[in-house]
């Protein structure tokens, strides 16, 4: 489903240019639970938004059932981005509106600009959005302001949202780190079910490695911007955790 | 003589009451030297007369070296006070004790001499060498935080000055617009012998031809002169001609009130700073320069404002006439011949006021809300012509805010004429500015994540402007308007004054009238309403955000 070909990515930084991916290939076939590790600022954030085209690489394409998302111009990008969603760490709610406002707002690619200027959403977008508030078990607190939420809640809106979308594939950024263990569990079992019902393809950013360990099928990890595991969670030794971690000054 | 002691006795009575809440003394040296350095400079200290008034001309202490070289004393006593203080302890305090009394005597002395005359001797040039300075000095400033640019800056800085200096002095540039700089800086210098024995004579040789004429035209003819004293505190006419002033010591300027007070304050903070040497701190310096630079900065405003605090003692009679004819309010009067209401007055004026305010302020919101998304930074980042959109709105905004609602009132009032609607315009478009500079700033401010999201599910530019940024930014947006508002409704009841209706407009009518007993009761309304406002407003606001 995704093909990543050499994939770079240069940011100009005030201490001169940074690199934040170095010439990354991956497959990633459809139906797949990716899980993604790596510390912090080793590319993680970087890879996931360039899979939905938030940013674009310096070099190196990438192509999403056979659309390569690097050449696109600005309004087809905006379509392709309806049919992928995407849960940040930060929930990224606009807090000062309602639970089904949220919600909604990930039908707004489908709508004409005019009728989403005026909220003028249609019959079917109420029906997704609702069944969606019900998946993830909010019909209750349809009408309250989000910023009343706790945040389990918020991140559930947040998933609502992605999957009001009717993606196929679902990225996910850190969407555990905010929650204290039980709702990670939640919103990991959640995503899990819409893998295993839906076929959905998920790739996700994580930090905790039980987790990524114990819903991923597959994972990856970045260091330093290069991609240096690729395989399944057996696969994964506590001698490489600690070469992927940097953890050899530490454990000596 | 008695003044100067009492401004000395009032700074060492300073210093005094600091020590004994512990304050750092050698500040307030350091503070009296830098303070007394500049006024020996630039503070008039004395005043030497001419024969008109405006050819009075007011010597600093540096123009009065040349005529009294004992005044060089100051700045040598006050550079060693500065290299003692430097070295704190009990050097520090003899430091203040040696600058402070220096500058007392030499002061006193100096306020003591007899009357006298003296010679101008005009500085040309200075004046023309120090405005000619600003353009370098403010370059170099702006170098100092730009390494790589900061030659290249003082570099233009040198140009710019040199050019403008030979603008000023040149014969018929600078000095034809800025008559005054040419020679403003003078200097008092010693006379010849014989001088005034010289003027008596040429005076009293004159006398008979003037006699002549003061007889024709039926005044009383003058006497003949002894000496200075005879003239009655001014010269004769041609003697100023010939750049003569009569010094007169005694009659003192602010500069001597910084000098003498100053002086006290090292004087006094010196012996305290015997007695306790532990008075010092360690950023002494800067805060003396602090207390140096606002002493600069407030003697020269409070001489401009001829602040007086005598006058505001012959005027308080008036003040209680006016209190006793303001009160009691004149509510009614239905029964005299010629009935008056001016309680319905002022409340259909206080109306008419608010609704000025209403109306400017929507009006005034109605242009600011979209055009502050194109003042907003991070929204005009995308093209080159957002950008220069961006910049054509700032600097629209920053104009419009340096031009006050009043001076547009006074425009329109000239353009549409008296009345409520020249008033409602100069209030939209100077609000227009704040409420834009407001709004936008609350764009900049608004939180990344949400656009980011949108973003990612494929929504259009305008769509994430509609449902990720503006229900961030609406509720401040209402909150300033009605800040706004606030202020508007008292920019309001000013613009009455000027014309355009309302309890201003009342007031004023009630002021020139003398109808004092009708004025205060639109004073009190304003104080009511304004409470009111204020309070409502700000009750609203707390609920919004």
């Amino acid at each position: 489903m995704i093909e990543v070909r050499g994939v770079s990515q240069v940011f100009q930084t005030k201490n001169g240019p940074f690199q934040a991916l170095k010439d990354v290939s991956i497959d990633i076939p459809k139906g797949d639970f990716v899980a993604i590790i790596g510390r912090s600022g080793a590319g993680k954030s970087t890879f996931l938004r360039t899979l939905n085209g938030l940013l674009i690489p310096s070099q190196g394409t990438i192509s999403v059932e056979g659309l390569e998302v690097t050449r696109l111009s600005k309004r087809e990008l905006q379509r392709y981005r309806r049919s992928v969603g995407f849960i940040f760490q930060q929930f990224n709610l606009v807090t000062r509106l309602s639970v089904l406002d949220n919600v909604l707002h990930g039908r707004l690619g489908y709508l004409p600009t005019w009728r989403g200027l005026l909220g003028l959403y249609t019959e079917r977008d109420y029906q997704i959005a609702r069944a969606q508030l019900e998946q993830v078990d909010l019909t209750a607190k349809e009408s309250a302001r989000v910023d009343s939420l706790s945040g389990g809640q918020m991140q559930r809106v947040a998933i609502a949202r992605a999957m009001a979308q009717e993606p196929r594939l679902m990225l996910a950024d850190e969407p555990a780190a905010n929650l204290d263990p039980v709702l990670s569990e939640e919103v990991m079992r959640i995503l899990k079910r819409f893998n295993e019902q839906l076929g959905m393809t998920v790739v996700i950013n994580i930090h905790a490695l039980d987790l990524a360990l114990k819903y991923a099928k597959r994972i990856i990890a970045f260091r330093r911007g290069e991609l240096v595991f690729d395989g399944t969670a057996a696969e994964l030794t506590d001698e490489l955790v600690d070469e992927i971690y940097e953890r050899k000054e530490m454990a000596a | 003589m008695s003044a100067a002691l009492v401004y000395a006795l009032l700074g060492a009575a300073i210093a005094v009451l600091l020590s004994v809440a512990k304050g750092s003394m050698r500040r307030l040296i350091y503070g009296g030297i830098f303070g007394v350095a500049v006024a020996f400079v630039a503070f008039p200290f004395v005043q030497s007369v001419g024969y008109l008034t405006r050819e009075t001309v007011s010597p600093t202490l540096l123009g009065l070296l040349p005529r009294f070289p004992l005044l060089a004393l100051v700045p040598l006593a006050l550079a060693a006070g500065l290299v003692l203080a430097r070295r704190g302890g009990a050097s520090a305090a003899l430091g203040g004790v040696l600058a402070g009394g220096v500058t007392l005597f030499s002061g006193l002395f100096l306020i003591a001499q007899p009357a006298g005359l003296a010679r101008l001797i005009p500085v040309n040039g200075l004046m023309e060498l120090l405005a000619g300075l600003v353009p370098l000095l403010v370059l170099a400033l702006a170098g100092r935080s730009r390494p790589r640019l900061r030659w290249p800056l003082i570099g233009a800085g040198l140009i710019l000055s040199a050019l403008l200096f030979g603008w000023l002095n040149a014969g018929s540039g600078g000095h034809l617009y800025l008559p005054k700089m040419a020679g403003y800086y003078r200097l008092l210098g010693g006379v010849e012998p014989g001088l005034e024995q010289r003027i008596v004579e040429e005076y009293n040789a004159g006398l008979e031809e003037r006699n002549a004429i003061l007889r024709e035209i039926g005044q009383p003819e003058e006497k003949p002169v002894q000496g200075l004293a005879d003239f009655k505190g001014r010269i004769p006419q041609e003697t100023a001609e010939q750049g003569y002033r009569l010094l007169q010591p005694g009659q003192i300027q602010y500069g001597a009130f910084a000098v003498f007070l100053l002086a006290g304050l090292m004087l006094g903070a010196g012996l305290m700073l015997l007695r306790r040497p532990r008075l010092a701190e360690v950023g002494d310096l800067r805060a003396g320069l602090i207390l140096a630079g606002l002493v600069g900065v407030l003697l020269p405003a409070f001489d401009a404002t001829e602040f007086e605090l005598q006058k505001l003692v012959k005027g308080w009679p008036f003040l209680t006439g006016f209190m006793d004819r303001a009160w009691p309010p004149n509510l009614a009067a239905p029964d005299a011949a010629n009935p008056i209401f001016p309680l319905q007055s002022v409340l259909s004026e206080m109306a008419l006021t608010i609704e000025i305010a209403l109306v400017g302020t929507f009006l005034a919101a109605i242009f600011a809300i979209p055009s502050s998304f194109l003042a907003a930074r991070n929204l005009t980042q995308g093209s080159a012509f957002m950008r220069a959109l961006f910049g054509f709105m700032r600097t629209f905004y920053n104009v419009d805010r340096g031009v006050d609602t009043l001076i547009l009132a006074l425009v329109f009032v000239a353009a549409v004429g008296l009345g409520p609607f020249a008033g409602v315009l100069a209030m939209a478009i100077h609000s227009i500015a704040d409420l834009g500079k407001l709004y936008s700033e609350a764009i900049e401010n608004v939180d990344r994540g949400p656009i980011e999201a949108l973003e990612s599910t494929g929504t259009s530019g305008v769509n994430v402007l509609r449902w990720a940024i503006l229900p961030q930014v609406l509720p401040l947006f209402v909150s300033y308007t009605l800040y706004r508002f606030e202020i508007n409704f008292r920019v309001s009841v000013v613009l009455g004054l000027v014309g355009a209706g309302g309890i201003g407009y009342f007031i004023k009518g009630a002021m020139d009238a003398g109808n004092y007993d009708q004025m205060i009761i639109g004073v009190i309304a304003i104080v009511i309403v304004v409470n009111l406002i204020d309070f409502a407003s700000s009750w609203l606001r707390s609920r919004l955000v």
